[in-house]
């Protein structure tokens, strides 16, 4: 499906705003838009949600065998996808240049900032290591996917469990969560990404654009932090010349964002801890917002399966028996044979004609073929018999080869 | 023609299809067993002029961590683009993948093969069976026309005995000493094609598919129970009707069922 | 947890289903169903729009659904399971109305133990949030055959593992038609129309929550 443009008028009418310090949904320049985190039944997946935009994250395990120069570290993968769901004119499948530059910025941001400890992944040194791989789907598209993609991403990390394991000489045992409870990753930090975008070739700067915001804008600043104040990856893209003051003054408000961010999602991750461990009520079902009308749950309804038996045997009952009059099958030769129930097929005819004659030369038989087609013209139904002979000769040049 | 439709339905209102057919009646089945010298086991069924070869070939893997008792069935289904206009060449369009999924659900509902038979040494050895079933000619009803050949291909099938010696944990294959697979169901499919959200009729051809408003397809084996009711969407039925389907599949059953002992007789040596 | 719900003799429970619509803002129907806490599904769906030259038909709207697991790329399993869910949909949207045009479901699973009807739930509600003309609706349902030969409707991950067979149909508004059907594990053929009976009971149910949860969302009061 395709994309819709931007037209000028909507473009003009953006940049207008924007001069003017005013922004489409009544934020304010520096204003991020509201963060909520919700988290699935089971372990490592979780939905942020970024205004308007939603990203789905999930992470999973795997014992695989380590790469030969790092005998003792585990292996991160990760994988974001653009679903189709998201926006029109995303495809499924297809690498498009901004989802390899979102997959690079996300493995810069987790990976390369080592947030995460891959040494205490290994299993047996050089043998089983686990693999966390993560997967983030983008749902809805309004802007600034880095940011959320991010934040999904540190906060699926956080809350998954692993299999706990236990090495005896060369026997590896992976434990069920009902044997022994699964451990969490060990988690050194958490960066968080935080984008900027530019415009008029600098004069003017958004915290957090939406999707209209990213179309019109000139330049774009990632600029990934923790809660430590340390500068994890800073990348600038798009046609912008930056002035050292603008890149102090970005890092300055990343900051700021970072640590309220951070806040909000270790509260989140404790309220879901807490909810687990009281054994309360969790997952997605619990994070609908019920007072809202567009949303609607059903109790735990009973279906009457009372009168099943006697209706399935009332259908059974009314149909009519197998019919017994069957066809038998006629062998044709040792290890092929044929039930001919349809209406004699006009190659099956042949195949009696083409047994005696398989001794005879391969024209012979077609010329034969072509005879009994004549004769057969003069029947009412010529197109479809017409069709079956020419199948008949394919079927003559098969034969030899059975 | 003109009017595909119209014609159609001025046939089947007199109880009969423009090939001369009635509306429950199965195109001629063909069975050849043994079509491909060089695979394991292999059969060609031809259902009108719908052509399906299936070749089995069998080959030595270590089984899967976690079913350690358990061997593999990897069934294939390939549409080549000489089988009809409509496919292409390349990877697998999504009417291949369908029926690859469908053919491993009957497998596997049917338990026509258990996977535990497939085991030579548990843990260490098992048989992998890759079906790799390809259509030659399409012309409808692909999906009976593949489990037949299948079933027919798996009969045929004689694995080499394969020992393990004990002292140097190899394994050993006798060649000259081959045994036949155990097969334990014999599923067979009997498709129809929902014609004006009313009328069913059995083996649909190509043409008729492309004009029906939906396809059913049942699969029962000898005991008459059900491996696979599968109807993958298109018009509505009662349930009643689908009671008339899986009558006339029980009836196709023992026909088809006939017709393999019959070749599988035909071949097995005196 | 769920698996020992109580089941009364000749009773089979549903469990609480819950769905929000209008979720996402890009899509055109966007919906999500949830069957209790696990099997859940989002579908968003773009159209009817301008289709692509080599996916138009000249007389009806061109459907196309895809079905995207949590982890990895979709496989063989994704692939025909759309084909179920679109030849559902084909059967009960009026795409004649709509010729030339392409239609795109996109579902998405939420958690794990995908279950085909909480895919077809899914896809029915974003055909209604849409607003596409449709000639029925459609809700699926999943019979679990017990090892003893009773019939559990709606059944639990842990049940599902359990059961001797597993029975997914879709059942159309008109007359509780059978719009889809396919099984897991062998049946005998009583089983078999018992467990579609049963289904044809939770339909009703089914179709009454999508109207309540409809008017909800469009009534005052």
């Amino acid at each position: 499906m395709k994309a819709t443009p931007l037209s000028n008028c909507e473009r003009r009418f953006l940049l207008r705003a924007i001069q003017e310090k005013k922004r489409l949904d009544g934020r304010q320049c520096y204003d991020y838009r509201n963060i909520r985190v919700s988290f699935g039944a089971e372990r490592g997946c979780c939905i942020v949600e970024l205004g308007r935009t939603r990203v789905l994250a999930q992470v999973s395990c795997e014992l695989v065998s380590p790469k030969p120069n790092r005998p003792t570290e585990g292996v991160l993968f990760f994988n974001l996808e653009l679903s189709p769901m998201a926006a029109p004119g995303l495809e499924p499948g297809r690498q498009s240049e901004l989802l390899v530059s979102l997959n690079r910025l996300l493995e810069r941001c987790l990976r390369d900032s080592k947030c995460i400890d891959t040494e205490s992944l290994c299993v047996v040194a050089g043998e089983k290591v686990w693999q966390i791989r993560l997967d983030v789907h983008l749902l809805n598209h309004d802007g600034n996917i880095t940011d959320a993609a991010s934040i999904a991403g540190i906060v699926a990390l956080c809350h998954f469990r692993r299999p706990d394991v236990s090495v005896q000489g060369e026997e590896v045992t992976v434990y069920t969560p009902e044997e022994r409870d699964p451990v969490p990753l060990s988690i050194h930090h958490m960066p968080i990404c935080v984008s900027f975008a530019f415009f008029h070739q600098g004069t003017y700067l958004l915290v957090d654009p939406t999707e209209r915001e990213e179309r019109v804008m000139d330049g774009f600043l990632v600029i990934a932090m923790n809660k430590h104040h340390e500068i994890c990856t800073i990348q600038s893209s798009g046609v912008v010349m930056l002035v050292p003051d603008q890149i102090l003054r970005c890092s300055k408000i990343a900051a700021v964002k970072v640590t309220e961010i951070t806040e909000q999602i270790q509260k989140a991750l404790e309220n879901d801890q807490k909810a687990r461990k009281e054994g309360g009520k969790f997952g997605f079902a619990e994070s609908i917002p019920f007072q809202r009308i567009t949303a609607f749950k059903m109790e735990s309804a009973a279906v009457d399966t009372n009168d099943v038996e006697e209706q399935a045997k009332e259908i059974i009952a009314k149909a009519d028996p197998p019919a017994e009059v069957f066809s038998k099958p006629v062998l044709l030769a040792a290890g092929t044979a044929q039930i001919g129930e349809g209406v004699e097929n006009s190659w099956g005819d042949l195949e009696e004609s083409e047994k005696e004659e398989a001794a005879e030369e391969e024209g012979e038989s077609e010329a034969a073929a072509f005879e009994c087609q004549k004769v057969e013209t003069e029947d009412t139904m010529r197109e479809t018999k017409n069709g079956k002979y020419c199948f008949s000769w394919y079927h003559i040049l098969l034969y030899p080869f059975l | 023609t003109v009017e595909p439709l119209e014609y159609y339905r001025r046939f089947l209102k007199e109880n009969c299809r423009p090939d001369g057919r009635e509306l429950g009646e199965f195109r001629t089945t063909t069975v050849n067993i043994g079509s491909i010298t060089t695979a394991d086991g292999s059969a060609l069924v031809k259902l009108g002029n719908t052509t399906v070869i299936c070749g089995v070939k069998a080959e030595l893997a270590a089984p899967a961590a976690d079913s350690a008792n358990k061997g593999y069935i990897v069934p294939n289904v390939e549409l080549p683009s000489l089988c009809a206009e409509r496919f292409r060449s390349g990877p697998p369009g999504e009417e291949a993948q369908a029926a690859s999924q469908f053919i491993a659900d009957v497998i596997e509902n049917s338990q026509m093969i258990v996977k535990e038979d497939l085991c030579i040494a548990n843990g260490k050895l098992a048989w992998v069976l890759y079906c790799d079933i390809i259509c030659l000619d399409y012309d409808g009803n692909l999906l009976d026309a593949s489990v037949f050949a299948l079933l027919a291909a798996l009969k045929n099938v004689q694995l080499p005995l394969v020992t393990i010696n004990e002292e140097t944990g190899l394994s050993e294959v006798n060649l000259k000493q081959k045994n036949p697979l155990l097969i334990r169901k014999h599923p067979v499919a009997t498709s129809f094609a929902v014609f004006d959200d009313t009328l069913l009729i059995v083996d649909p051809t190509a043409e008729e598919e492309d004009l029906a408003t939906g396809t059913v397809t049942i699969v029962t084996d000898e005991e008459g129970r059900l491996c696979s009711v599968h109807k993958p969407g298109g018009s509505p039925l009662t349930g009643a009707k689908l009671q008339d389907c899986i009558t006339r599949a029980i009836t196709r059953h023992k026909e088809v069922k006939k017709l393999i002992d019959k070749v599988i007789k035909s071949i097995t040596p005196k | 947890m769920a698996a020992v719900m109580a089941v009364e003799s000749g009773q089979s429970r549903l469990r609480p289903f819950s769905c929000e619509l209008g979720l996402l803002s890009r899509p055109d129907g966007r919906a999500t169903f949830l069957q209790g806490v696990t099997p859940s599904v989002l579908a968003g769906l773009y159209g009817p729009v301008e289709a692509k030259i080599s996916k138009e038909l000249p007389d009806r709207a061109a459907l196309e659904v895809l079905l995207r697991p949590k982890v990895g790329l979709p496989g063989v399993l994704e692939r025909s399971r759309e084909q179920l869910l679109r030849q559902t949909c084909e059967a009960v949207v009026l795409g004649a109305l709509h010729p030339r045009t392409a239609i795109t479901l996109v579902l998405q699973v939420l958690s794990d133990a995908s279950l085909l009807s909480c895919c077809l739930n899914a896809a029915c509600m974003a055909l209604l949030d849409a607003g596409l003309p449709l000639a029925a609706l459609f809700c699926g349902v999943t019979c679990a055959l017990q090892p003893d030969g009773s019939v559990l409707l709606d059944p639990t991950a842990r049940q599902e593992q359990e059961a001797r067979a597993i029975l997914t149909f879709a059942i159309g508004s008109s007359e509780r038609k059978v719009l889809m059907a396919t099984t897991k594990g062998s049946c005998s053929v009583e089983e078999m129309q018992q467990c579609l009976a049963a289904a044809q009971g939770a339909a009703d149910t089914i179709f009454q929550f999508y109207r309540d949860s409809v008017r909800r969302r469009y009534c005052k009061s």
